[in-house]
């Protein structure tokens, strides 16, 4: 009714001065009706995602603005200072935001690690935002991912990057300005670099995983590492992480380890043990971005060579060597299977053309989000159904192991296929199971073990039996 | 154990019965509702005559309608709609019995009319006093000169004491009683309602017109009214015709769609009102690169919208809420805005054809019906804008920053409130905790502030927000 439309009026008047009123203190400004920069931005909105370049303060207002609208299911934290002081922030979504619920699995999206690739960053953006707006939409496949996981994203690994590529006059930006930190270092060549110790290992015998435990401390006093490459490595230790990617710009492919060449040559393939998960891993997002997994298109530049390029994917170090990258660090430093994704041709495109980029990635980011729930997981406890922590999963024919977080669970990625799994840990007999593992969803596999001293007591028992029934049968 | 099976037997055949005996169910034949009788020529003359007694005798007519006086008892309106339907009725009466022989009984209504004529002669405020010609009057329903006051007259003042006392519920009050009385029709009464509202309109533009000082704008948005007054008419006459044949309901059914208020009102609108909205150029093109058989309902709420916006622009002004200059660069932004949504939809429209891959109708199809929340968010944005332009007069750029921010947050805490009401009645948990949410909120604020995820400033607005809900 016209009358009811008047009423809304007024009243929307109404509420309308009093937030004015409220808003007002600090905020006064002439309204300009000239279409500046920033007024603009409100118009390119789309069910709240505004789709343009975030600079540290917008990337900061944008997650801000996620977090209070989905208050219920997410958390801003930081995990450290980038070189000239900028936070390197995370915003988390799950069901119950700041806490590791035992079996739930951990996922992160980290963006912008070369400040001048910039799809990745505001992808990540939008990503946030879309997860926040689907949820209180009941969209089915988002509330469940949301309760079933805990996805962490950082938009940006290297805000000080960003910011220089980004103050570049024009729309045409260097291929290399803003790249680096703010000391100049590649954060993608800084991570301590664990392939070549497993390449020594697989030759002479030797852990291939975990292999940062002896070397913490040193991380800490190592005076080579960027205070990003050091907030990261902290990052994995502290939270079990499953799956993760780490997003790129200047081409357009799904990448996986390992990055570097076990020969040391430029180009050749180096498969991990898991090359058949990580494969399936990174078809999962390129399968979905019809650019990224065209047979027919053309490389990104005419002479580029991506001849490994398989369906949108390809091998790290098939493609080229890339030594002290932060993808392999996660595999070989922590149960993480992480992959580089590489958005865009253009590393810095223009600003029309990030819609557009969003609703080719889009369907990817949720398809790769939900590549966690795969394979076999569950708990390892003794007897007494006390959680053993940093117990190893062993796959049988899988040359890498996992290990259990500290509520005893654990999550071992597996493409469809029959496996025999075993669960040990020191002072603990260990068992072994089969499990049939089909694509999806994850199998849920529980271990029970003894403990050394426990089986001690049982032979012990039975020994003493076995005597008491002696002497009674020979009358001792 | 011959008991047993007789039981069973017994039972058994109860059991069989019983689906043969007729549940009551539910009465097939719905009773029409009261008002929608329909006031057509087949219904016996006698019944509606006596009706039309029967009303004569309910009728206590107003005391004199003074201007300014602004406390008007329910049940002037009242009879006053009682009189226009009267009238109606009586012209329909007269066109389709004019040569019965129940001439005489009219005669006896008019002369039993004349009885009251005291009271009806207060009624028009436009006489300065006792008028013979009242005489012949009963129902009020003549000018001063004696020509008979036409329907639009009628809405006219209806529109005037509605716009003095800017309570439209007063025309509610009014349609609601009549129709429960019978006395009109749903679509009848729907009909007043855009006449109403449409004479209201010209009503505020006019006062609003009167205080913009742009020399253009005025004059042309007057002339454009004014042409739009001849097109009126036709439509109003036509509907009266309409009334007059008997035919009213249908007719006017095939006008007007009877779901929403403002649709219709807007459909009426949409040739004749295309003259006004020249004045928005971004927008009239965007109206007509609408094609109008795929995207009936867009176009419409967008009009609507317009509409809608373009008169609350003018009660801000005529209220002395804003200037007349600020109403104007309001509406100018507006058009502005208009432009680059265009703009912007026209890209989404590309890049929509891409994707199919992850069909999502619901995201689509709220973007659509969220059309208006949008607009309405958006005007909230710019009228927050236009609000603190009475302030001082700051450097620009920056301070449009933190306003734009500030808004940003606001529709986001919106966002979460709606949704934590709505999710905790979905779940019949006890009413959702503002002061609870309040206090978490105010923690968070804090421990962000420590942690340099938040500043100081925004945690305290994000504080205020909550506190003032």
């Amino acid at each position: 009714m016209a009358a009811q439309g008047g009423r809304a009026l007024l009243a929307l008047c109404g509420a309308l001065v009093a937030c004015g009123w409220l808003l007002g203190a600090g905020a006064q400004e002439p309204g300009a009706p000239a279409a500046g920069m920033r007024r603009r931005r409100r118009l390119q909105q789309e069910d709240g995602i505004s789709f343009e370049y975030h600079r540290y303060p917008e990337l900061r207002e944008a997650l801000v603005s996620v977090w209070l609208q989905c208050t219920a299911i997410s958390r801003i934290y930081t995990v450290g200072r980038s070189f000239e002081g900028r936070e390197l922030l995370v915003i988390e979504l799950s069901d119950n935001p700041g806490v590791h619920e035992p079996g739930e699995p951990e996922f992160k999206y980290i963006g912008n690690m070369h400040g001048n690739e910039a799809v990745g960053r505001e992808l990540l953006i939008f990503l946030a935002q879309y997860l926040c707006n689907e949820y209180q939409k009941g969209n089915e496949t988002i509330v469940k991912l949301i309760h079933s996981t805990r996805i962490h994203i950082m938009p940006s690994l290297n805000p000080d990057g960003f910011e220089k590529a980004a103050s570049q006059p024009g729309e045409l930006k260097d291929w290399f300005v803003g790249r680096s930190n703010a000391q100049g270092i590649d954060l993608n060549r800084n991570f301590p670099d664990l392939d070549r110790i497993v390449y020594v290992n697989e030759k002479e015998g030797g852990p291939n995983n975990h292999l940062l435990k002896n070397l913490k401390k040193i991380v800490d006093q190592n005076t080579k590492l960027a205070p990003e490459t050091k907030a990261i490595i902290h990052w994995i230790m502290d939270i079990p992480f499953v799956l993760s990617a780490n997003l790129h710009g200047g081409d357009l492919v799904a990448n996986y380890p390992y990055d570097e060449t076990r020969t040391g040559s430029a180009h050749e393939y180096s498969s991990c043990p898991d090359d058949a998960i990580f494969q399936s891993l990174a078809r999962a997002y390129s399968s979905f971005n019809p650019p990224m997994s065209d047979p027919k298109r053309p490389p990104c530049r005419k002479n580029d060579d991506d001849s490994s390029f398989i369906d949108g994917t390809t091998n790290g170090a098939a493609w080229y060597s890339v030594p002290g990258g932060m993808q392999d660090f996660n595999y070989l430093s922590s149960n993480c299977f992480e992959i580089t994704v590489e958005l865009s041709c253009e590393k810095f495109p223009p600003e029309e053309t990030l819609k557009s980029y969003w609703e080719d990635n889009k369907n990817s980011l949720i398809s790769y989000l939900e590549q966690i729930h795969r394979g076999v997981k569950g708990f390892v406890r003794d007897l007494q159904g006390n959680p053993i922590a940093n117990a190893t999963i062993s796959v049988e024919g899988i040359d890498h192991d996992v290990t259990s977080a500290k509520d005893g669970d654990y999550w071992r990625l597996l493409v469809p296929g029959n496996y025999k799994l075993t669960a040990s840990a020191p002072g603990y007999l260990a068992i072994t199971k089969k499990v049939a593992v089909p694509y999806s969803p994850a199998v849920g596999v529980d271990f029970e073990l003894e403990s050394f001293s426990e089986r001690k007591e049982e032979e012990k028992e039975e020994l003493m039996e076995w005597w008491k029934m002696m002497s009674e049968t020979l009358n001792f | 154990m011959g008991f047993l099976w007789t039981g069973t037997w017994i039972l058994v055949l109860v059991l069989q019965s019983s689906p043969i005996q007729a549940f009551p169910k539910p009465g097939g034949s719905q009773e029409k509702p009261l008002h929608n009788r329909e006031l057509s020529a087949e219904r016996p003359l006698n019944e509606q005559i006596a009706e039309a007694e029967a009303d004569k005798i309910k009728k206590t007519y107003p005391p004199e309608n003074k201007p300014g006086e602004s406390n008007y008892s329910f049940v002037d309106n009242l009879n006053l709609l009682k009189a226009i339907t009267e009238k109606e009725k009586t012209e329909k009466e007269k066109q389709s019995i004019r040569s019965s022989p129940y001439d005489n009984k009219l005669n006896v209504e008019d002369a039993d009319s004349t009885k009251n004529r005291r009271l009806i002669d207060d009624y028009d405020s436009t006489k300065s006093g006792l008028n013979h010609k009242f005489q012949d009057d009963p129902d009020g329903l003549h000018q001063l000169d004696g020509t008979p006051l036409t329907a639009e007259d009628i809405v006219q003042k209806i529109a005037t004491r509605i716009y003095e006392e800017n309570d439209r519920g007063v025309f509610d009050k009014i349609v609601s009683k009549l129709l429960n009385l019978g006395l009109i029709t749903e679509s009848q009464a729907h009909t007043l309602e855009d006449e109403v509202a449409e004479v209201l309109q010209k009503l505020i533009s006019k006062e609003a017109n009167t205080y913009e000082e742009e020399p253009n704008k005025p004059t042309s948005v007057t002339e454009s009214q004014a042409g739009k007054i001849p097109e009126k008419v036709t439509p109003m006459a036509t509907i009266q015709d309409g009334f007059t044949n008997g035919q009213n309901d249908e007719t006017v059914s095939n006008t007007l769609t009877l779901t929403n208020g403002l649709e219709r009102r807007t459909k009426i609108y949409n040739e004749d009102n295309f003259e006004e909205l020249q004045y928005f150029p971004n927008f009239y093109a965007l109206l007509k690169s609408i094609d109008s058989e795929k995207e009936a309902k867009e176009k419409e709420t967008l009009i609507t919208i317009m509409k809608t916006l373009i008169d609350f622009v003018k009660m801000m002004v005529k209220y002395g809420t804003i200037s007349p200059e600020e109403g104007v660069s309001y509406l100018e932004n507006l058009d502005e805005t208009i432009a680059l949504q265009t703009k912007n939809k026209l890209e989404k429209n590309v890049t929509d054809n891409k994707s199919k891959l992850f069909p999502a109708p619901s995201e689509k199809s709220h973007e659509e019906t969220d059309s208006t929340k949008e607009e309405a968010a958006k005007m909230e944005k710019e009228y927050g804008t236009l609000k603190d332009s009475t302030k001082d007069d700051n450097p620009r750029g920056k301070t449009d920053e933190p306003k734009g921010k500030t808004e940003a947050y606001l529709e986001a805490i919106r966002k979460n409130i709606e949704w934590l009401k709505k999710h905790n009645k979905k779940g019949n948990k006890e009413d959702y905790d503002l002061s609870k949410m309040r206090d978490f909120i105010n923690q968070q604020a804090d421990a962000y502030v420590e942690k340099g995820i938040l500043d100081e400033e925004e945690a305290d607005a994000i504080k205020r927000i909550y506190s003032s809900l």
